[in-house]
């Protein structure tokens, strides 16, 4: 699709500062916010940089007006999008229903702070997991995406309009404060990517699709291919409500993606999202003996350092530990079948995350012949390496014997 | 390779910027994998900050710091609360003004006091990161330099490059002083 020649450039930025980036480079041409930490710097981008763009930008005066100036813009022609962290979420949630029904692709980010209410303003978390699925009242489907460092919050950000207007559906990007104030060397592209309008395959309302030329009914209520109310024929309604679902439900295949690392031979297999997977993916390779965490001969002129001692935990050859680490990208619709096949052969799952042990229940759901071991952590600080290492140590039964 | 950089100070101090810029000075002067976070409460000024880069040249997975192979603090709070999570032999440089260590082998600058003498008690943290340039392997004085001038207004980059400046001789001078003849990260500027 992209004729002109793509030009990369490398930048250090903050993952919000790349989100707006990869909103921007996706087509999105209207941004409506009001300012919340920690995902403030989406909105500072977007206010600075939209204009330039030839786009709009508004500051409303809540988030519930957000949610709904984008689904307006969307309407008008815009792709469109907002940012905000849980208490606005929850503000959110009736325009995020509301945009289901009506099948408008909208993209929603947002930066978890801890919970519940004003919670923990500067703090990370993954409370919302649920709520990013089940959040709005009535039956809908939603796809959720959790990247894990500034590149993922680039390219998933660019993934979620794609899969907006694909599927014709709100799209989550369920990052958290870790990864938006986190700052990395990313790649990004000038331009702007071409996203496919071909006529939409999945949409419900054929009639009510966008720049057809005809003119559209948008509708709150259950309704037909015209838009016309059919919430109280009951056989209609249940059509039409299995449609929004299926949609989502029946393309798992097309929407899921997972990262699989050192799960060819494992036993024990770590089940990470977001932030959380980072370091989980240092925890499997110090359990691998995969990487010398000491300092290499380039820095002989630092011989203090070289001297000194590594962690005893991580210093012990555990290469034997047989630990992969399953990293999914795509939370919702929860990848199951994927999930599946990269677990085949281990026994044991641990499911770390930044809340009380929620997505756990999926895990388990999915996984019911395995030991599924959940690893919560509340208060707003990341799991480390160590913590998660001594999870599996603790599981292989050699946190004992060996320290 | 792996170099794990905690700053600690209190709002206001600039330590997130320090940190930023020693990130991007190694992420794009020096073409290493940075990541670099922070951690800070609600208020604008005051309260506890800390701000962590790792520099390697590998992919970077675990993106925070759990001990310290460089250690800079900027206020007593800061030192006090995280000087147990640094590494036996990990480089520590303090703000002197500031900061009282029973430690052996920590580096000393009179921050605070040498930006007030400035006149400009806001380069704390840039006077910190010219005696930490000094110190650490693999980064050039002049890609710090280039990082201030592209990060700062014109009206303040001149006071933020003398801080640095100012940063970087005292150590050099210090460590002189202590039988160090050549400098580790030393440029061809002096």
């Amino acid at each position: 699709m992209d004729a002109k020649p793509e030009k990369l450039n490398e930048v250090v930025l903050q993952g919000n500062e790349a989100c707006a980036k990869g909103a921007l480079y996706a087509g999105c041409r209207f941004f409506a916010g009001y300012p919340i930490t920690p995902s403030t710097e989406i909105i500072e981008m977007m206010s600075a940089e939209m204009q330039k763009a030839g786009g709009a930008f508004i500051q409303m005066e809540d988030e519930i007006g957000s949610a709904c100036a984008i689904i307006g813009a969307r309407w008008g022609g815009s792709k469109a999008m907002t940012a905000t962290s849980g208490p606005g979420y929850t503000l959110m949630q009736e325009a995020i229903g509301f945009a289901a029904v009506t099948e408008t692709p909208i993209v929603i980010v947002n930066v978890q702070r801890g919970g519940p209410s004003t919670g923990q303003p500067t703090l990370s978390s993954q409370q919302d997991i649920y709520q990013a699925r089940y959040g709005s009242h009535g039956d809908y489907g939603i796809i959720v995406l959790a990247p894990s460092s500034v590149q993922e919050m680039y390219d998933f950000t660019i993934r979620a309009f794609e899969l907006a207007e694909q599927f014709r559906t709100p799209v989550i990007l369920l990052a958290d404060e870790v990864v938006g104030h986190m700052r990395e060397k990313i790649t990004i592209r000038e331009g702007q990517k071409e996203i496919k309008r071909e006529k939409h395959k999945y949409v419900v309302s054929p009639q009510a699709d966008f720049f057809q030329g005809a003119n559209s009914m948008v509708e709150g209520q259950l309704h037909d291919e015209q838009g016309r109310r059919i919430g109280h024929i009951a056989s209609r309604s249940g059509d039409f409500i299995n449609s929004i679902n299926r949609k989502i439900r029946d393309h798992v295949d097309v929407i899921s993606s997972i990262d699989s690392y050192c799960m060819e031979d494992a036993d024990v297999a770590i089940v990470a999202y977001g932030s959380v997977a980072r370091p989980s993916m240092n925890a499997v390779k110090h359990a691998r003996g995969i990487r010398d965490d000491r300092l290499g001969p380039k820095f002989k002129i630092f011989r203090d350092i070289l001297k000194r001692g590594v962690n005893k935990t991580l210093h012990t050859d555990y290469s034997h530990l047989k630990v992969g680490l399953v990293k999914i990208n795509t939370v919702w619709p929860f990848p199951e079948e994927l999930l599946k096949q990269a677990t085949e052969r281990v026994d044991t799952v641990i499911v770390p995350e930044m809340n009380v042990g929620k997505y756990t229940r999926e895990v388990e759901r999915a996984l019911k012949d395995k030991t599924v071991i959940s690893m919560p952590k509340c208060g707003g600080d990341i799991h480390t390496p160590t913590e998660i290492l001594d999870r599996i140590l603790e599981v292989t039964g050699l946190e004992e014997e060996e320290r | 390779m792996r170099l794990n950089v905690r700053f600690a100070g209190s709002g206001g101090q600039g330590v997130i910027l320090a940190s930023v810029l020693l990130s991007k000075a190694y992420g794009l002067g020096e073409n290493y994998n940075i990541a670099q976070t922070q951690s800070y409460g609600p208020e604008a000024r005051g309260g506890a900050c800390k701000a962590e880069v790792v520099i390697s040249d590998e992919e970077i997975d675990y993106m925070k710091v759990e001990d310290a192979d460089v250690f800079v603090a900027l206020n007593q709070v800061g030192y006090d609360k995280y000087i147990d999570t640094v590494k036996d032999d990990a480089i520590v440089l303090i703000n002197s003004t500031l900061v009282e260590s029973d430690r052996p082998n920590v580096y000393r600058i009179q921050a605070t006091q040498r930006a007030e003498d400035m006149g400009k008690p806001f380069v704390v943290n840039i006077i910190a990161l010219g005696a930490l340039t000094r110190l650490m392997p693999k980064i050039h004085y002049q890609t710090v330099e280039e990082e201030i001038k592209e990060n700062f207004n014109a009206s303040i980059a001149g006071a933020n490059l003398d801080a640095y400046r100012l940063g970087y001789e005292i150590l050099d001078e210090d460590l002189e002083k202590l039988g160090y003849r050549t400098g580790f990260g030393k440029s061809s500027r002096f």
